[in-house]
């Protein structure tokens, strides 16, 4: 058959039953992406004829003798698409994963249809930008800023990896050619809770195409979890790689490797296994009732499915409730749903002549998985390489070693590359989630509203393994119990094993899950009170000349770097009286209503969090920096290089920059709980502050002057008139042996705190249970903005993944434990219509802790968005909506008159 | 997953695709490919041969004959917005189709494949029913035409015996009397109707209806006309008291079947209102 693709015309046969997605892969057009391969994401967009469409549901043999151009042909020569620079212009990209696709369906768009986004944008998902820079670019808008040597902190500069996104060479995890490359596909359980009694490879090793079969007595019989953490103490080792007993549906039962990865998956199909179905039990609270099933008999089962238990209690909350004159006590829950990461989980390992193991993989965390699998294959440190190259997203879902380790198996023993790709299905049944919590929240207060007790139990439902359960539950407890003054605070917590999904790290870790029971508390009460429910806030809310504390009477690190949580709630306030807003749309039974909420949380992990860059001078008068932080779309790489290039009076383009990898970067802990800058940021701060004190020394040492004397420019030293151009500096002090290299370490304390508050006005049918927003506000302490434009980006990405949980997503299962939505059909996450304008505001503060005055800011802005919709309901209706989500059918079902 | 390897063939007559498909123990038709793919990804279908209806003529092209419009099945879901013909003589297509998927997938999908389908929560299937379309069917005995109350059976189950082809779709064209609407109720823009209805009537000068037909969608295992409702729309001037009396007939006409993600009580509520709407449409001249 005669294809032509991006100007290359070539016949070739497809295989049979091939989509072009696939067949365009295997040809190296790496920038088409896989997102769903259900028709649902956009990421594989091209066009066909001139039209768009999604080559994953397109059998490749149809584009014979038509013209197909992918985002690699888009470009003419050198001078890019107008769409592909106004991506570039308004930066409408943050992992950059879904680009390809946008761009693909935005170029084809005509007058009228731009007219008309959310429904032409429909088929474009995006998970991390909330939409706000994609419309930027469509718009127009120029968002970057101009790159100042000097002036590189507070500018809204460029990803130095655009280009590469914008033109699909960008190479993510799985965007790589390996010669004599095998595949791995895993079967799932079908079973919630069962035994395997036995597995017979022989159908599977009969399939051809397949080498090998993996079962559970094939792995090492080591416990641990796949949660990253710096103390791996923190989370149970629960889990075999493979195990003999599976105890949710979708766990792995056994790994089949097979030269295509169709051979892989009907080798899968081919097993047969026998199962002995145990007793499952998927709700908590059941699950700690005493004649529950027990999943684990590892040393624990004493305390029967309760892995961790947290409590503590300050002042005297009888006493506290004793002196209040009005109590509000209630149950809120939220739900399950998933990171929906656009690039699914993957690896690929292989070894390289020397006979070193390098993984790639698509991690938050490569170094605590370098040190997992050590642990798991006793591995000599030196002999093992894991690196991540671009990640499409995390979000927490990251935070987990899930394909590394059967990857690597599968090198040991074949000797042959791996490659294990997830499909979209299993990112909802054998990935992570959202830990679901139940919380119960009482408080008490004088007529006033001066809260007098504040009392919390929360029940966190971790599934199967324990990953991240006990630190989630820890972080429900702390920051969103540290928000309010009150002097008698009393929570308690439970991690319960379930036979369900397990639970993991996402953004806004327990945090998210508790804030939106205290936040919608706070209205239940201030209604019940009869206060306004700003006022009630500020009366309570922690203040400067507080010292912080959540349950817990002992001392913490964490500390007031700066503080703007009273600007935030001005501003707010201020926005929502006064800002843009779309007005309540026509026809009867809307009824309309506002809603704030309030989140605080600390800046980084209570575990230990460290992070290490190497900085150097190059002989062109550039610099290198290595720092081992994941970039997945959180913009560290750029904000790295912005403190970097403020230390060293450069400009951000000049310094090259590489990261996330075991073998060129010191060790990092991993990106999560916001560390990017705070912990990251500082290492970067500290190596380029002594390569500045390195260079400068030297030229006081061959100048016979004193340091101070002395200033970096963009391409030079200065000190009075005299001028020495590093390019010559470089020569010369490396012919005398001096090496203008430096390197540290950060470590995470003390901690600051952050501030975030939201603000809803929407209107409510009350009939059909619509919901409209009318007008969304953000107002962010974050200390200075490194790079405000980033800052935006990841708040709007966080609004919009909060409104998603608010509004549209659900795992919803059946009663044997099956997920019903494993697909982004109906496992809505927010589409370009979902999303509102958000007006986002800062507070002007500059953190004494953090960076530069900078302070975490990945997560914390997802906290107070459900709580803020739910007390806008609650203003519109009168009728409190205390369980995620809020589903149209669940909004008609509780506004329905009661008999 | 990855579909099952099948071999493929491009038919250029429908006598070729429907002896192809005859002789394969296990063949699937292929039109846009746009609901088959997926289903081959998933291993819900796994057929070994493909039986590309691409190239089969009669399947193109839109053309007047008299009063009545035919619709090739492969005309895709794009054409229903650009096709003159269709916004001229079927405009309930034209309003229906930007509720369907979204652009990459319109560019695609065709009527045919959309009708040939049913599923029972799509837009166009319904508004064959409102619009009293002719299915253009080759089988063993040629061709033959079934009426749009004849076609829907059951849940994916049509008039089309296996291996027998929708060639076409007949559509009645409308005059200046004509009236007809469009809504759908969807839990996130752009997604599969919670549900949806289209409807299509002959008006009198003076605005009674002489007849109408109204078609719902998402609501049952096939698309299904509300024939008490148009019984009593018959004759009748639309105003609030009219609406409010044909809401009250909803519950006897539709059962919509017990489904957690929406109880039937809401689905029943959102027909009524969602008739209201429409009602209230074409209550002043389209
Ligand atoms: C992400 C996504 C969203 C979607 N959203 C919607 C939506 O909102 N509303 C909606 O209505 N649809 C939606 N669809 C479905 C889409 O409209 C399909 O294109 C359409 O239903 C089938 O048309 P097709 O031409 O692609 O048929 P195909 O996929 O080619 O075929 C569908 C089935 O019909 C059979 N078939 C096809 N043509 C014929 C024929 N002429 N004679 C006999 N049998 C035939 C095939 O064998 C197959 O079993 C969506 C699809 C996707 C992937
Ligand atoms: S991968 Fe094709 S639409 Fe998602
Ligand atoms: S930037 Fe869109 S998915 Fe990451």
């Amino acid at each position: 058959m005669n294809f032509s693709i991006d100007g290359h015309a070539f016949s070739a046969e497809p295989h049979p039953g091939q989509c072009l997605r696939t067949f365009l892969r295997e040809r190296g057009d790496f920038g088409v992406k896989k997102g769903c391969d259900q028709g649902d994401c956009g990421a594989c967009t091209v066009w066909v004829d001139g039209a768009p469409i999604h080559s994953c549901l397109m059998p490749a043999f149809r584009a014979a003798d038509r013209k197909v151009t992918t985002i690699q042909g888009l470009a003419s020569g050198d001078a890019l698409h107008p769409v592909q620079q106004a991506f570039l212009d308004a930066q409408a990209f943050q992992c950059g994963y879904c680009s390809a696709g946008m761009i693909m369906t935005i170029a084809a768009l005509d007058e009228t249809q731009r007219a008309d986004l959310p429904r032409h944008l429909k088929g474009n998902l995006c998970r991390c930008t909330g939409y706000a820079a994609i419309h930027d670019a469509i718009d127009g808008v120029v968002n970057v800023s101009d790159d100042i040597a000097g002036n590189a902190c507070g500018a809204s500069l460029p990803n130095p990896f655009g280009p590469g996104i914008v033109t699909g060479h960008a190479r993510y995890t799985m965007d790589l050619d390996v010669a004599g490359l095998t595949h791995l596909k895993v079967l799932r359980a079908p079973h919630a809770h069962a035994r395997i009694r036995s597995i017979d490879k022989a159908p599977a090793l009969a399939v051809p195409g397949v080498l090998a079969v993996f079962t559970w007595e094939d792995v090492p019989r080591r416990l641990y979890s796949t949660a990253t953490h710096e103390d791996h103490l923190v989370d149970p080792d629960d889990t075999y790689m493979l195990d003999d007993v599976v105890r949710f549906v979708g766990q792995r039962v056994a790994a089949v490797v097979g030269e295509s990865e169709a051979a892989a998956e009907a080798g899968c199909r081919a097993l047969t296994v026998e199962y002995e179905v145990l007793p499952a039990v998927f709700d908590p609270e059941l699950a700690m009732a005493p004649q529950a099933p027990v999943l684990h008999h590892k040393g624990g089962e004493a305390h029967g499915n309760v892995f961790a238990e947290i409590r503590g209690e300050v002042g005297s909350i009888a006493e506290g409730f004793a002196e209040a004159d009005a109590i509000h006590e209630r149950t809120y829950t939220t739900s399950r749903v998933q990171h929906v990461h656009l690039e699914t989980h993957g690896s690929i390992a292989w070894k390289s002549d020397d006979g070193r193991i390098h993984v790639r993989t698509s991690s938050q965390a490569p170094f605590i998985a370098h040190e997992k699998l050590c642990h798991l294959f006793g591995f000599i440190p030196a002999d093992l390489h894991v690196f991540t190259e671009r990640v499409g997203g995390g979000f927490g879902g990251k935070q987990e070693m899930l394909t590394e380790d059967l990857c690597v198996l599968a090198l040991l023993k074949l000797g042959r590359p791996v490659k294990w790709e997830y499909t979209r299905e299993e990112q909802f049944i054998g990935a992570s989630t959202r830990h679901q919590m139940t919380t119960r929240v009482k408080l008490g207060a004088k007529a006033d509203g001066t809260l007098t007790a504040i009392e919390i139990r929360v029940v966190s439902n971790t599934g199967a393994y324990g990953g991240h359960g006990s630190e989630t539950l820890a972080a429900s407890l702390s920051s969103p119990m540290s928000a309010y003054r009150c002097a008698n605070k009393k929570g308690e917590g439970f991690v319960v094993y379930t036979n369900m999904v397990p639970g993991g790290g996402f953004r806004g870790y327990g945090a998210s899950q508790s804030t939106f029971a205290i936040e919608c508390a706070m209205d239940d009460l201030a209604k019940l009170l009869g206060i306004d429910p700003f006022t009630l806030r500020r009366r309570n809310m922690v203040t400067a000349d507080d010292w912080i504390e959540a349950i817990w009477s002992g001392v913490s690190d964490v500390e007031f770097g700066s503080y703007g949580l009273d600007q935030c709630m001005d501003l707010v306030e201020e926005a929502l009286a006064t800002g843009p807003r779309r007005p309540v749309p026509a026809g009867e039974h809307w009824a309309e209503g506002t809603g704030i909420a309030l989140a605080m949380l600390e800046s980084g992990p209570p575990t230990e969090h460290r992070s290490g860059a190497v900085m150097e001078l190059l002989p062109d008068g550039r610099y290198h920096l290595a720092v081992g932080s994941t970039e997945m779309g959180n913009g560290s790489v750029t904000s790295h290089r912005q403190l970097a290039a403020s230390v060293l009076g450069a400009r951000a383009q000049d310094i090259d920059i590489i990261n996330a990898d075991t073998d060129k970067a010191p060790f990092d802990t991993g990106t999560f709980a916001s560390t990017g800058t705070v912990v990251a940021g500082q290492a970067v701060m500290l190596t380029a502050t002594a390569l500045r004190q390195n260079i400068l020394s030297y030229v006081a040492r061959i100048t016979a002057t004193k340091p101070d004397d002395w200033a970096l420019e963009a391409d030079a030293v200065v000190g009075g008139n005299a001028r020495i151009s590093l390019v010559e500096l470089h020569a010369k002090g490396t012919a005398a042996g001096h090496r203008f290299l430096a390197k540290r370490k950060a470590y995470l304390s003390p901690r600051t705190v952050a501030f975030n508050v939201q603000g809803i006005r929407l209107a409510v049918h009350r009939i059909t249970g619509d919901i409209e927003i009318l007008q969304s506000v953000h107002a962010a302490d974050i200390g200075r903005l490194i790079n405000p434009m980033q800052c935006r980006g990841q708040i709007n990405g966080s609004i919009a993944m909060g409104l998603g949980w608010a509004l549209t997503e659900h795992m919803d299962y059946d009663d044997t434990g099956h997920l019903k939505n494993a697909a982004l059909r109906n496992y809505r996450i927010p589409s370009f219509a979902d999303v509102p304008r958000t007006q986002i505001l800062f507070a002007d503060t500059y953190d004494t802790i953090g960076p530069l005055g900078a302070k975490a800011q990945g997560e914390c802005a997802i906290n107070p968005i459900a709580p803020a919709i739910s007390n806008a309901l609650f203003d519109a209706t009168g009728v409190r909506f205390a369980s995620l989500p809020f589903t149209p059918d669940r909004i008609f079902d509780q506004l329905q008159p009661r008999p | 997953m990855k579909a099952r390897a099948f071999s493929y063939v491009r038919s250029e007559t429908l006598a070729d695709a429907y002896a192809a498909f005859a002789q394969a123990g296990d063949a699937s038709y292929i039109s846009g490919g746009q609901s088959l793919v997926p289903a081959l990804a998933l291993r819900l279908q796994a057929p070994e041969l493909l039986v590309d209806l691409g190239a089969v003529a009669e399947m193109h092209g839109v053309t007047l004959d008299g009063d009545m419009l035919r619709i090739g099945g492969l005309t895709r879901h794009a054409q229903m917005l650009t096709e003159p013909l269709i916004a001229r003589h079927a405009p309930l297509l034209a309003q229906a189709a930007p509720h369907v998927a979204h652009p990459a997938i319109r560019n695609r999908g065709t009527l045919g494949g959309s009708v040939a389908l049913a599923d029972p929560a799509s837009e166009f299937p319904a508004m064959m029913l409102a619009m009293d379309a002719r299915m253009e069917i080759f089988g063993a005995a040629g061709t033959r035409l079934v009426p749009a109350d004849a076609y829907f059976q059951d849940l994916y189950q049509t008039a089309l015996e296996p291996g027998e082809i929708l060639v076409a779709l007949h559509v009645p064209s409308v005059g200046p009397r004509h009236r007809w609407a469009f809504d759908e109720l969807t839990r996130r823009r752009g997604d599969y109707a919670m549900v949806g209805a289209g409807l299509q009537g002959l008006f009198e000068e003076d605005g009674r209806i002489e007849h109408i037909r109204i078609a719902f969608f998402s609501v049952a295992a096939t698309p299904v006309r509300v024939k008490s409702v148009e019984a009593a729309l018959a004759g009748r001037k639309i105003d609030a008291a009219l609406i409010a009396h044909v809401q009250g007939l909803i519950d006897a006409e539709l059962d919509p079947a017990e489904d957690e993600h929406l109880p039937p009580a809401m689905r029943l509520h959102l027909a009524r209102v969602l008739l209201g709407r429409l009602l209230q449409t074409v209550s002043s001249p389209t």
